[in-house]
């Protein structure tokens, strides 16, 4: 019998049976699955234990006791999707949410997000607009056909995201943006993340040793290493905290010491301007202007991220005002030549 | 009436690859129990509702024929038929809900709620953390610290506002800063979705004042309140299949040293004209001169806007005006 449907056969025993099933009968209801020796027939039938539970269905073991017979079952409170019990607008939330993801053509566990959208219908009370908007923004999230044409980062994240579930590690040959030479990297994958519309690994690269970002579009080729699937090859990071590590503005990223430095935007300011300076700025106003402090161990990008924003300077540290000055001094040169 | 009810049928092929069995294997479990509670929907809107072709779909409730329970009398098997174009399954016990989410389905759905955000979003990633079975909740913490899907738009209650008035179909009150004319000013808009484009949420609905639908960057909403308006969404085919018009107009070129280049190239739009070793020249299209100014200025010294005339003056105005500031 396919595996598939020897899945489905048993778990429509066991949420069926009014009381656990012992394996004895499991053996004598799946003759053909479960026959051979003993030690095989019951490795098999756990694994098949421990793919039902991949799928959503807990199958446990139960004890016996005087009143009733030691088995297998299915516990249907712990089976069936229960209603979320969710108010409509954090139901709204999730439809929006992952249908935007969707249509947005790379996101990880993308198959994992389509059949969660799936299933919401069911977990969901009167979802009626929140399924229309989502439909919508599922369409409208979808861009013109340059920018939806991501295939190769789309096949990545997939990639990835087994391996940073299963803690498997992964060897990929990537071209580094300055450098520009490609390389093989050996990489122990810790999550996936996203910035500014583009998807980013983070993990322990063997090659240099330490904690390395990796941006998806510039990988070139990805395996994942396939022995012992089910065995992790690294232990668990608890230390590492990948929102931390994704809120990173550039200017935070180690280059020197830290220093302490000023911006001022003049109004109009744009709210997204001010949320552009991240989770750890501290802003004021300060007569009619806005006021952004900050601590920087990368001044350069600190320089790249104001010249881009209207309205706006560096009032401290000296070098880098200087620099701002000086970039700003040769492109009014090149400009007017 | 084509009624098929057979017993279970030999493996026929070779069996399909695992992951194709397993993504099966989920289909089913949700589609059994959708057909249950839909009874005679279309072959055509049940494919979709399970993002498969109809074909796939068909080879599906061939599976589910062979799908019983020990010890296999015709009673024990799935009752699912086929008529002209419509799917029936009589109510199946076992199968009457889809099973909870796996840990993978919350996590990811939970990365995707974080990233927009929202008042209700923590609600709502609890809420999907007891929808995973007791085992697996643990595995569920773990995998959602590791997926983080963007930095949601920095004002939380206006998020939480706006994803209310789309579940209410309640219109609302904006201070909405507009980029062009460097103003706010106040709008009533009937909100109809968020989508989200190349990192940006964007709330799309219809702009009292402008008399049609727009769209609007969520982070340049000041404030944001509900109105008592109530207001019945458009039908799906009337709406667009666009967030903004079809890009018009030149495109923008920007020249780039070497070390800029290799970071542009990366970003959502670019298009590479020119390449050597001394760097090159890049298009993208569909933006104005401002973005193309923005864009250019974020390599430092190291990029200038080329073309058309009216963004290379942008960009030279700007430069000139910066300049002064120091």
């Amino acid at each position: 019998m396919q595996k598939a449907q020897r899945l489905l056969d048993l778990a429509a025993l066991l949420l069926r049976a009014p009381e656990p099933v012992s394996w004895r009968e499991i053996q004598e209801q799946f003759r053909e699955d479960y026959g051979g020796s003993e030690e095989a027939a019951i490795r098999k039938f756990e694994r098949d234990k421990a793919e039902l539970l991949e799928l959503g269905i807990p199958v446990r073991y139960l004890a016996g006791d005087e009143d009733l017979a030691a088995g297998y079952l299915v516990d249907k409170d712990d089976f069936y999707l229960p209603d979320l019990r969710l108010p409509p607008e954090d139901l709204a939330l999730l439809y929006l949410a992952g249908s935007a993801a969707l249509a947005g053509g790379a996101f990880p566990y993308a198959r994992d997000l389509m059949h969660a959208m799936s299933k919401l219908s069911f977990a969901a009370r009167a979802a009626g607009a929140s399924e229309v908007a989502a439909a919508t923004a599922q369409r409208l999230s979808r861009g013109p056909e340059e920018q939806e044409a991501r295939p190769a980062v789309a096949g990545w994240l997939e990639q990835l995201s087994h391996a940073v579930a299963a803690r498997k590690r992964v060897q990929l040959t990537y071209a580094g943006a300055e450098r520009r030479e490609v390389t093989t990297r050996e990489v122990e994958p810790y999550g996936l993340y996203q910035k500014g519309g583009a998807w980013f690994l983070v993990g322990h690269c063997l090659l240099r040793k330490a904690l390395r970002t990796f941006h998806l579009g510039r990988v070139r080729s990805l395996t994942v290493n396939g022995a012992a699937p089910r065995t992790p090859d690294f232990p668990s990071r608890k230390d590492f905290s990948l929102a931390e590590h994704a809120t990173r503005e550039p200017w935070e990223y180690r280059n020197h010491a830290p220093l302490t430095c000023k911006v001022r935007l003049d109004p109009p300011v744009p709210p997204e301007t001010v949320a552009s300076f991240g989770p750890r700025a501290r802003v004021r106003e300060q007569d009619g202007s806005t006021l952004v402090e900050l601590t920087a161990t990368n001044g350069a990008a600190l320089v790249r991220h104001v010249l881009s924003l209207d309205r706006a300077e560096i009032l401290a540290p000296r070098p880098l005002r200087d620099e701002a000055r000086s970039v700003l001094a040769r492109l009014a040169r090149k400009v007017s030549a | 009436m084509t009624r098929a009810r057979r017993p279970r049928p030999a493996a026929e092929g070779p069996p399909p690859a695992k992951a194709e069995s397993r993504d099966r294997l989920r289909r089913v479990l949700f589609l059994v129990p959708y057909a249950v509670r839909h009874p005679g929907i279309p072959v055509k809107e049940l494919a979709r509702r399970c993002g498969v072709t109809e074909k796939e779909l068909l080879d599906d409730l061939d599976f589910l024929l062979g799908v019983g329970c020990p010890p296999f009398a015709p009673d024990d098997f799935l009752d699912l038929y086929v008529e002209g174009d419509r799917v029936f399954v009589a109510l199946h016990q076992s199968f009457s809900r889809p099973p909870r989410f796996t840990e993978g389905e919350a996590a990811a759905l939970a990365a995707a709620a974080r990233a927009l955000g929202g008042e209700g979003v923590e609600r709502a990633v609890q809420a999907l953390r007891e929808s995973v079975p007791r085992d697996r909740r643990d595995s569920f913490d773990e995998l959602a610290g590791r997926i983080y899907a963007g930095s949601p738009p920095a004002r939380g209650s206006v998020l939480g506002r706006i994803q209310r008035a789309i579940a209410e179909r309640r219109a609302l009150r904006l201070v909405y800063y507009t980029a062009s004319r460097q103003a706010e000013g106040e709008r009533v808009v009937r909100p109809y979705t968020l989508a989200s484009r190349l990192g940006h949420w964007y709330l799309w609905g219809h702009d009292h004042k402008r008399g049609q639908a727009v769209a609007f960057r969520v982070d340049r909403i000041r404030e944001c309140a509900l109105t008592d308006e109530r207001f019945d969404p458009p039908a799906d085919p009337d709406l667009p299949s666009r967030l903004f018009s079809e890009p018009s107009g030149e495109p923008v070129r920007v020249r780039l040293g070497p070390g800029a280049l290799a970071w542009a190239r990366e970003r959502p739009g670019v298009r590479i004209l020119q390449e050597g070793p001394r760097g090159g020249v890049v298009e993208v299209a569909g933006v104005d001169d401002a973005w193309a100014t923005r864009f250019a200025l974020s390599f430092s010294g190291d990029a200038e806007v080329v073309a058309p005339a009216s963004a290379r003056r942008h960009f030279a105005e700007a430069v000139r005006r910066a300049l002064e500031r120091y």
